[in-house]
C-alpha cells in the first residue's frame, strides 16, 4: 500500500506529501474496519487529538532541534520536572506563578542543554542523554515519588479539560503551537538560520549566521515546548507525577521523522510533525479498538512505523 | 464479677481483637476482606447476562506473567457469562497513557472495566468519565482518591497480602524447626502491596515463633542491589538460619551472594514465582519456598464482581484472592494454581 502511495506521490511530484497520504490511508483503513466500533465518532476522533496534544507540542520543539542538526533526548524528563514544578508551586502560590515555574523550568533546562552544546562544543546527543537521566532523577526526588494534585479549576480548564466556543483547550493549544511554530520555521529569519545551520554549519557560519546562538536557541525552544507539554499533562490529569513524559521519547522522535524532518538536519516540517503525531495517536487508538492483545498492538504498531519511516525518508531524500 | 476478673476479661478480649485485626489483609481504606471464593454469579442469572450482550474492557497498568494470568482468569469467566472482552490495554506504568487508554476503550461502550489504577491521585480524574457514564468499575489493588463504594466502583480485588507474608514465615519456620536467626529484607518504599506482605512475615515470626529471632533487617529499593545487601548481612551474621526476601527479583541477588559465600545452610523464602529461584529450590539449593498469589482466581473474581454489579447484586468493597505456597514437592501444581500455566520446563525436569 505504501509502495503504491509513494508511486502516486512521485507521479504527482508530491514526495513531501507522502506522510499525508500515509495518514489518509491509515485513517481510511480504520474507518472501514472499525466502522461499527466507534472509531468515526466525534468523541473518539477528538480524543485522538486531545491525547496527542502534549506529544505534538514536544514534536514541534524537536523539529527545530533536528533541523539545526542537533538532537534532544531530555525532553521527556523536562516534561516531568515542569509539570511537578508547576504543581508544587501552585500548592502554595498563585496559578500564574505555577505556570511561570513550569515554563521556566523547561526553558532553564533547555538553556543548560544549549549552553553545553553551543559553548562547550559537546555533542547534543551526549549532553541530552546525560541531562535526560539527571532530570529524571530530579523529578523523582522533587516530591519523593509522590503525585501532586492540581486543584485549580482554572488551571485544569485552561490546560486540560476546558473549552472555548465548544473547542477543547487542548485542541486550541495544538493549533496555536502548530501555527506559531510553522510561521517561525517557514517565514522568519530565525527559521531560515536554523535550517541553514543544520544543512551546513560551516557555510552558515561563513555567511554570518551565529551558529552557537542558533544551537542554544533550538534547545531552548525544545525545553520550552516540553515545559508547555508538562503543563498540558498536569491540566489533563489534574495532577503531576514523575513518570509524565517518560514514555514519549520514541513516539515523538518517530512522529517527527515520519513527518518529514531529516534526522541529520537541514530539513523539517512543523505541519508534518503534527500529522506524524496524530498518526501515532491514531495507531494507538485504532489498534486498541480492533481488540488486539497488547503484544500484538506493539508488533503491528512497530511494523507500521517502520514502513512509514522508510517511505518518509525515501520521500524526503528525493525531494 | 470482681473488678480484677473484668479487667482480665477485657485484656483477653482486646488481645483476641488485636490478633484478629493483624491476622488479615485490610483494604486501602481499612475495609475488611472478603474471600474471592465467595464471589460468584448465581447460575440462574447467567442466562440474563448472556441476553444482555454486555461488553468488558481490561485496562492494565503493565504486562507481566501476573497480568497475563489475571487476564486469562477474567476472560474465561467473562466468556462463560457471555460478556465480550472488547479492549485490552497496557499503560506501561504511564499515568497519561492510562488516561488515554480509558478514553479510547470507552468508544467501544464497555459495561464493565477491570483496571489497576496506577496512582490514587492521577487516576481519580482518569476514571471520572467512565464513572459518570455508569460503567461498572472493578479495581485491582489500588483505589482512585475519594471514590466511594458502591456508588463509584464495584470492588477492589487484590491478593491476600497478609496470608502471603504469613505463609512465607510458616514455610521458613517449618524448615528451621521453629528456631534460629532470621534476616528480613523488606521493600523500602511506601507501597501498599509489598509493605503489607513484608510486615505480615515479620509479625508472624514475632508472634507465632518465639524461638525465631529477626537479627538483621535491611530495606531494599533497587533489586539490583540485593546481592551487596545480602553480602553485608551475611558478613555480620554468618550463621543466619534463614532470609526472607520481599520478592523474587531481589531473591536472585541474595542467592548469588549465598553461592559466592559457599553458604548452603541459610534457607531463603520469597514471594512470587520466578524460574531461576524455583530452579534453585527443586535442585535442593537454599530456597525452601516461594509464596505466590492465585492470579487466575483473582481475575475470575474481578470478572464475577463486575457481572454481579451489572445484575444489581451486592458486591463487597474489598475482595482477596488466596495465596499458595510452592515447595520442591508441589511446584508443578502450585504453578498451575497460581498462573494456570505449566511450570517452566527447566524446573519440571530438574525436579524429576
Amino acid at each position: 500500500m505504501f509502495q503504491r502511495t509513494h508511486a502516486i506521490a512521485r507521479k504527482f511530484d508530491l514526495q513531501g506529501s507522502v506522510i499525508y497520504l500515509g495518514f489518509i490511508a491509515i485513517f481510511l483503513f480504520f474507518a472501514v474496519t472499525l466502522a461499527d466500533d466507534g472509531f468515526l465518532t466525534t468523541r473518539n476522533l477528538s480524543n485522538i487529538v486531545l491525547q496527542t496534544a502534549p506529544a505534538t507540542i514536544m514534536a514541534i520543539g524537536l523539529v527545530f532541534v533536528l533541523s539545526a542538526g542537533e538532537i534532544d533526548l531530555s525532553f521527556g524528563s523536562i516534561v516531568a520536572v515542569a509539570a511537578l514544578s508547576a504543581a508544587v508551586v501552585m500548592q502554595e502560590h498563585s496559578m500564574l506563578l505555577g505556570i511561570l515555574a513550569g515554563l521556566g523550568a523547561g526553558l532553564a533546562i533547555g538553556w543548560l542543554n544549549g549552553a553545553l552544546v553551543a559553548y562547550l562544543r559537546l555533542p547534543s546527543f551526549l549532553v541530552t542523554l546525560a541531562t535526560m537521566g539527571l532530570f529524571a532523577g530530579v523529578a523523582r526526588s522533587m516530591t519523593d515519588l509522590r503525585s501532586i494534585p492540581v486543584i485549580s479549576d482554572v488551571f485544569t480548564g485552561f490546560f486540560g479539560s476546558g473549552s472555548l466556543f465548544g473547542i477543547p483547550s487542548l485542541i486550541l493549544w495544538t493549533l496555536g503551537a502548530v501555527i506559531i511554530g510553522h510561521l517561525i520555521y517557514r517565514e522568519t529569519r530565525f527559521g531560515a538560520h536554523v535550517i541553514a545551520t543544520g544543512d551546513n554549519p560551516r557555510a552558515a557560519q561563513v555567511s554570518g549566521i551565529k551558529v552557537p546562538r542558533i544551537r542554544l536557541a533550538v534547545l531552548m525552544v525544545s525545553g520550552g515546548c516540553a515545559g508547555l507539554a508538562g503543563l498540558l499533562y498536569a491540566g489533563r490529569l489534574q495532577a503531576a507525577k514523575y513518570t509524565l513524559g517518560e514514555s514519549d521519547l520514541m513516539t515523538v522522535i518517530a512522529a517527527v521523522i515520519v513527518g518529514g524532518t531529516a534526522l541529520n538536519g537541514g530539513k523539517g516540517s512543523v505541519v508534518g510533525a503534527l500529522v506524524g503525531s496524530l498518526m501515532m495517536g491514531m495507531l494507538n487508538n485504532g489498534l486498541i479498538l480492533m481488540g488486539l492483545s497488547v503484544s500484538d498492538q506493539m508488533i503491528v504498531r512497530g511494523l507500521i512505523i517502520l514502513f512509514a519511516v522508510a517511505i518518509s525518508l525515501r520521500g524526503t531524500s528525493r525531494a | 464479677m470482681s473488678i480484677r476478673k473484668m479487667l482480665y476479661a477485657a485484656s483477653v478480649a482486646s488481645m483476641l481483637l488485636g490478633s484478629a485485626a493483624y491476622a488479615q489483609t485490610v483494604g486501602p481504606q481499612g475495609e475488611t476482606a472478603t474471600p474471592s471464593a465467595s464471589i460468584t454469579v448465581p447460575e440462574d442469572k447467567v442466562a440474563t447476562l448472556k441476553e444482555g450482550k454486555h461488553r468488558a474492557a481490561l485496562l492494565w497498568h503493565d504486562q507481566s506473567d501476573f497480568v497475563n494470568a489475571v487476564t486469562a482468569g477474567a476472560t474465561d469467566e467473562f466468556t462463560r457469562l457471555g460478556i465480550e472482552v472488547v479492549a485490552t490495554t497496557s499503560a506501561g506504568f504511564d499515568a497519561a497513557k492510562q488516561r488515554s487508554d480509558i478514553e479510547t476503550a470507552l468508544a467501544k461502550k464497555p459495561d464493565i472495566v477491570l483496571s489497576l489504577p496506577l496512582d490514587p491521585v492521577t487516576s481519580a480524574a482518569a476514571f471520572e468519565q467512565a464513572k459518570s457514564e455508569g460503567v461498572k468499575l472493578v479495581f485491582l489493588s489500588n483505589l482512585p482518591k475519594d471514590y466511594k463504594h458502591p456508588a463509584d466502583y464495584a470492588a477492589i480485588v487484590t491478593d491476600d497480602l497478609f496470608q502471603m507474608g504469613k505463609q512465607a514465615a510458616d514455610a521458613l519456620a517449618k524448615v528451621m524447626g521453629g528456631k534460629g536467626t532470621v534476616g528480613w529484607i523488606f521493600h523500602d518504599a511506601d507501597y501498599y502491596v509489598t509493605n503489607q506482605r513484608d510486615n505480615a512475615f515479620k509479625t508472624t515470626v514475632e508472634k507465632d515463633y518465639p524461638d525465631m529471632k529477626i537479627v538483621a533487617e535491611q530495606g531494599i529499593s533497587d533489586p539490583a542491589r540485593a546481592e551487596e545487601i545480602a553480602n553485608a548481612m551475611l558478613l555480620k551474621n554468618p550463621d543466619l538460619g534463614g532470609i526472607y526476601v520481599t520478592w523474587a527479583g531481589p531473591a536472585e541477588g541474595v542467592l548469588a551472594a549465598l553461592r559466592a559465600n559457599g553458604n548452603k545452610t541459610t534457607k531463603v523464602v520469597t514471594l512470587d514465582l520466578s524460574e531461576p529461584v524455583a530452579l534453585d529450590m527443586v535442585r535442593g539449593g537454599n530456597v525452601t519456598a516461594l509464596v505466590a498469589d492465585e492470579a487466575y482466581e483473582l481475575g475470575r473474581a474481578m470478572a464475577a464482581t463486575g457481572a454481579r454489579a451489572l445484575l444489581g447484586e451486592e458486591t463487597p468493597p474489598f475482595i482477596v484472592a488466596p495465596a499458595v505456597t510452592a515447595t520442591a514437592d508441589n511446584v508443578k501444581e502450585a504453578w498451575q494454581q497460581s498462573l494456570r500455566v505449566d511450570a517452566p520446563k527447566s524446573v519440571v525436569e530438574a525436579g524429576k
